[in-house]
Order: structure tokens, then C-alpha cells, then sequence
């Protein structure tokens, strides 16, 4: 499931959502039925753990019941704002009681199963699209950098280490990338 | 007295916090901020609309039935489990855990059982194309589990023969091998329960008389590669029924 612009979902899951935040169980239920895979896919990346992940999940959805009344649609797609929250609490956990798995030399090869460029999937939505155009204009040590942070959600520290460059070039990767990335979208 | 360039500086922040590269007290301090600063809070959810298209890029994965069943009992929800479940033999635990009781018990056995069933029975073509089993075998010869596959449902259900005992941190895991395959998780099962396992489309098409399912020791969460590290305990083929 795209995490936007998909022709019909993203109606529905607001729908779902908005309901949620009614107090629907219903649609609480249908909601989680629908987007469960890709939160969990999104968490079981992050912390490699599927028990941890597990967790991980119910938190998630346990505040998604909780606060799906502050969902605004205005601001974000509802799978944008499930991912969020999601990414979030996996974030959370790694800073928790992860910080001392710095150089673990199969992750820079785990990230190879994520696809660098997924544009046969028709699925594939535009603002999934038009991230990319932008990533492509990164090099390609930065644009690695800003992936591998995004789908392992490592610290600086972390990154730096994996990637065996200084902690100051890791930064300045990160953030020349993300200025570059914030130019490009909004132009 | 906030410059553009604080502005640019907070900007960076914030994207850095949806990243997800900042520490601990980073983070907190930034989601203070989303608290008490619309500004900050729409720049923040900005961020988020420009980067999280790239979860895209990760491929689902399906949560065990359990985790659920755990959020509907934490919340107290009387929602109904998804897929509303049909009260049927299958949910009967009860049933589930006679038929586990025994080392003898093969899981062609649970089949019969389940055919003889007079609600079942009325429709015998779907019910006989419906499901698979197999005995899962410890070296030593004593059945360890029995799996039936409920094809039509599209779910396996996994029931311990002898209950089992693992060192602490070790849980078994169950693998479907298909012919000429490498091994495919389908997760760590009970040792001493029945566990219930849904089956996507890509392991349904797999299931046959040549694959086999085989379990192996595992850390508690799971096999972190992917495939088999531990010892492999018991196996079985799977027979059409």
C-alpha cells in the first residue's frame, strides 16, 4: 500500500480513521486490517526483532485508538500519519535500549532488501515519484545516508559508524541532503 | 528576534527529527516544541508529507493473529477479531489441544476428524480440495507438532504433540520448505499451545505434497536473518487430504 495518492485507499483509510477517532470499532478493526502489513513491514525494518516489533505495533495501534480524534486530513494522508506515528514509537524504542549495537556489519547488506528504486511497481505513488527525482539528484553516498537513516532510524553516531565516515561528514551529508531534498520538493 | 537564519537552523531540526537522526534529547526537546509552536508543528508534518513516501519502499509484512487479539484486549474493545471469525471447529481450541494430546496423533487424523463433521460435510468438493496437514517429527520419532492447512481460510493451525523444553531465550520456529526452495518463516510458534497462523497468497501456492515444514531453534523473537540458524528439531511432509 503507497503511502499516498493510491486512486482510491487514502479516502477510505480517512474515512477509517476519522471514524476511528469517533470511537467506531468497526472501523478501527477494518483499519487495522488494512494498514497493519505496512506498519508492521515499516517497524520489523527498523527494529529487526519481530517480538520487539510486535510490540511496537500494539503500541501504535492502541494510540492510534487514543488519539485518532486529532487526526487532521489537512495536514496529512492518513497512512502518512499512521507511518509517522508508527516510525515514531520504533524510534523511541531504538534510543531506549539500542544504542550500543553501533557496528553490526550486516546492516549496511540489510538495506539491500529494500529497492533503491521501486518505479516498475505500478503501485508506486507521486509523491513516492517525486521524492525519487530528488533523491537522484543527491550523490549517491548521500542518498544512501538519508535511506539507510530513514528506514533504520540511527543516530548520527550510528550512522557515521556504519557508514565509516566522521561523525562531522555524516552530519554534513545528512543535512546538505536535506536541504537540497527540501529545495527540490517545494520548487 | 528570530533570525532566518534561526528559522533555516530550526528547519534543519525538525527535518533531522522526522529523519529520525537525532538523539533521545533532541527528539524530546523538538516534540516539546510541536506542543506548544503551530509553527513548528506545521513545518514538522511538512517534513513528514515530503519524506514518509519513502516507506513505500518497504515491503508489507503481515502481523501475527495474536498481536490483534492483544491490542483489542488491552483497550477493552468488543470489536471483532479481523476477519470476523465464524464460530467453527476450527476456533475450538478445546478440540485443538485433544487432538495434540498424544505422540501418536497424526495430523491426517485431525483431518478425518474434521470430515466427519456434518456442517463440513455439506460441501465435501471444497472441504476435500480445503486442507493439508502434516505430522512434524522429532529425530528421536516423536511427533512434535501437527500442522493442518486450511486452504479456503488460508491459515494454519500448529499444535504441540509433547510439549517441549527450550533454554531460556530459545523458542522453536516453523519453516515451510518447498521443493528446491530455501526455507520460508512462518514464524515462532508455542511450545506448549496450539498456535493459529495466517497464510499469505505467496505460501498458499507452495503448499504441497512436496514441501515440508520443519522447525528449528530460535532465538525468542525469531530467526534474525531470515532463515534457519539454529538446530533443526523436527520435520514433516505435507499430505494433501
Amino acid at each position: 500500500m503507497p503511502v499516498s495518492s493510491s486512486p482510491v485507499e487514502p479516502e477510505e483509510l480517512t474515512r477509517l480513521l476519522i471514524h476511528t477517532g469517533r470511537g467506531d470499532q468497526h472501523a478501527f478493526a477494518e483499519l487495522y486490517q488494512r494498514t497493519s502489513s505496512k506498519l508492521f513491514g515499516v517497524c520489523l525494518r527498523m527494529l529487526r526483532e519481530r517480538s520487539e516489533a510486535e510490540e511496537v505495533l500494539q503500541e501504535t495501534y492502541m494510540t492510534v485508538w487514543r488519539r485518532a480524534a486529532s487526526f487532521d486530513a489537512s495536514k496529512a494522508s492518513a497512512i502518512t500519519w499512521l507511518v509517522t506515528l508508527a516510525r515514531n514509537k520504533a524510534i523511541d524504542r531504538l534510543r531506549q535500549h539500542r544504542e550500543e549495537q553501533l557496528d553490526d556489519p550486516l546492516r549496511l547488506e540489510e538495506t539491500a532488501d529494500v529497492q533503491p528504486t521501486p518505479a516498475a511497481d505500478a503501485e508506486i505513488s507521486q509523491e513516492r515519484q517525486r521524492l525519487q527525482r530528488c533523491l537522484d539528484e543527491l550523490e549517491s553516498p548521500q542518498r544512501a545516508a538519508v535511506r539507510e537513516a530513514f528506514f533504520t532510524g540511527a543516530t548520527y553516531n550510528e550512522l557515521a559508524t556504519r557508514c565509516k565516515v566522521p561523525l562531522g561528514t555524516m552530519k554534513s551529508w545528512i543535512r546538505r541532503s536535506l536541504l537540497q531534498l527540501r529545495t527540490c520538493l517545494e520548487r | 528576534m528570530n533570525t532566518p537564519a534561526d528559522h533555516r537552523h530550526d528547519d534543519l531540526r525538525y527535518a533531522e527529527y522526522v529523519l529520525g537522526v537525532l538523539d533521545a534529547d533532541a527528539r524530546a526537546a523538538v516534540e516539546r516544541e510541536i506542543q506548544v509552536n503551530p509553527q513548528a508543528a506545521a513545518a514538522v508534518a511538512l517534513w513528514q508529507r515530503h519524506l514518509t513516501p519513502l516507506a513505500d519502499d518497504v515491503g508489507d509484512m503481515a502481523p501475527a493473529p495474536y498481536v490483534w487479539a492483544r491490542i483489542r484486549d488491552s483497550l477493552q474493545l468488543a470489536a471483532p477479531a479481523t476477519p470476523q471469525p465464524r464460530t467453527s471447529l476450527w476456533d475450538n481450541l478445546r478440540l485443538w489441544r485433544w487432538l495434540g494430546i498424544g505422540a501418536s496423533m497424526v495430523a491426517a487424523a485431525c483431518v478425518a476428524v474434521m470430515f466427519a463433521l456434518p456442517r463440513l460435510a455439506t460441501t465435501p468438493s471444497v472441504v476435500n480440495a480445503g486442507y493439508m496437514a502434516a505430522t512434524i517429527t522429532q529425530d528421536n520419532g516423536v511427533t512434535g507438532w501437527t500442522a493442518t492447512m486450511d486452504l479456503q481460510h488460508a491459515r494454519m493451525i500448529v499444535v504441540p504433540a509433547t510439549p517441549t523444553a527450550f533454554v531460556q531465550g530459545r523458542a522453536p520456529e516453523l519453516w515451510l520448505i518447498p521443493p528446491g526452495e530455501k526455507p520460508i518463516s512462518l514464524g515462532v510458534i508455542a511450545r506448549d499451545k496450539p498456535t493459529t497462523i495466517a497464510l499469505r497468497t505467496q505460501l498458499l501456492t507452495r503448499l504441497s505434497a512436496q514441501a515440508l515444514l520443519a522447525v528449528s531453534v530460535e532465538p525468542v523473537g525469531g530467526s534474525p536473518t531470515g532463515q534457519p540458524t539454529g538446530p533443526v528439531m523436527a520435520k514433516g511432509a505435507i499430505t494433501g487430504a
